[in-house]
């Protein structure tokens, strides 16, 4: 049978695998190297930066991911116990950042001895991540 | 409910102002195929999908464009933090300083305030997740503009980045079509909108 003629079609991606490791999905954009469809010749030349904070938006950016592949692909089991896995890698690392660097949401603050957090930096100043 | 995360979805660190470059980059922020029109499509049209994957696919994409707002809004206060004023006078940045001076503001490139004349929210399944399609392709088009008149490479890493997020977007509202086409009617997927029109069962 052929496809029903006026409805909007695009091929559905196959599979989660392969994936780029999470410094190299940040700096390009993408975690899936069949998505990664760059302008011209801007390409991502590396890791984004050797931070604590890069770190840990490497993490949180490959679990966005995954998710949005998980959002149109509910079924598929080795994408969720990857997803999981990432996860469960986000949450030890924004442990250890916000012992380090201060809160990230709001309620991480009762981790501390005061109010801190107002203090700088915030996302917009270039400040560099990590004080106390 | 929304929680704010204290840190950005990918690292800015613009060390130089340029607000001849400011002038055209706040197009994604508050211009027609930007940031802030993205999320509110998005956001706002998730009350009238009627299936589960939808829903997340419309909430998951639409608040990382708010992260993505948060993202444009931080280059162009990095682009025109510490500015001198013959540094405005030099880059024809005048008729954004005197009403905003170094604020970010949600305006196109042209000048004109943010307009959800911009967007729409059709209530219609397939008329609105083809109108994501599109946006996101007018985003990923804004972004290629974007890049070809950059020359600062602490402000391209950027934009290529969220350039490429459009291109991974514009695949998921793809297969969010065809999720959804899949459970219409497959005879004619236009006989009735299921986001308004009881489904016989």
């Amino acid at each position: 049978m052929c496809a029903p003629l006026a409805v909007p079609m695009l091929a559905a991606q196959q599979s989660a695998e392969p994936a780029y490791e999470s410094a190299a999905a940040l700096a390009k954009g993408t975690l899936f190297p069949g998505l990664d469809l760059p302008f011209m010749d801007y390409i991502a030349n590396g890791p984004v930066e050797d931070t604590p904070l890069a770190e840990l938006m490497a993490l949180d950016f490959v679990c966005q991911e995954l998710a949005l592949y998980l959002d149109t692909h509910p079924d598929d089991k080795e994408a969720f116990k990857s997803w999981k896995s990432f996860t469960a890698l986000a949450k030890e690392g924004r442990r250890r950042y916000v012992e380090m660097c201060g809160p990230v949401k709001r309620s991480d603050t009762a981790m501390f001895d005061s109010w801190v957090w107002p203090e700088d930096p915030w996302p917009w100043n270039n400040g560099k991540a990590g004080k106390k | 409910m929304f929680v704010y995360e204290k840190k950005l979805q990918y690292p800015v660190r613009i060390k130089n102002p340029d607000p001849a470059m400011a002038k055209y980059i706040i197009s994604q922020y508050g211009g027609p195929d930007g940031e802030l029109s993205a999320s509110l499509r998005y956001l706002s049209q998730r009350y009238s999908m009627p299936y589960p994957e939808l829903k997340a696919v419309l909430t998951d994409i639409g608040v990382e464009e708010l992260g993505h707002l948060e993202i444009v809004g931080t280059v162009v206060h990095q682009l025109t933090r510490n500015m001198t004023v013959e540094q405005v006078e030099k880059a024809g940045f005048q008729d954004y300083f005197v009403d905003h001076t170094a604020g970010v503001y949600a305006q196109a490139a042209a000048g004109f305030p943010y307009s959800a004349a911009t967007i729409q929210v059709k209530g219609d399944v397939i008329a609105d997740l083809s109108e994501d399609m599109g946006a996101e392709q007018k985003a990923r088009v804004t972004y290629d503009n974007i890049l070809r008149m950059c020359d600062d490479p602490d402000v391209i890493d950027v934009m290529r980045f969220l350039r490429e997020r459009e291109v991974v977007h514009f695949q998921r509202f793809g297969e969010a079509m065809g999720i959804a086409t899949a459970k219409m009617d497959q005879r004619n997927v236009y006989a009735v909108n299921p986001a308004f029109d009881k489904m016989k069962k």
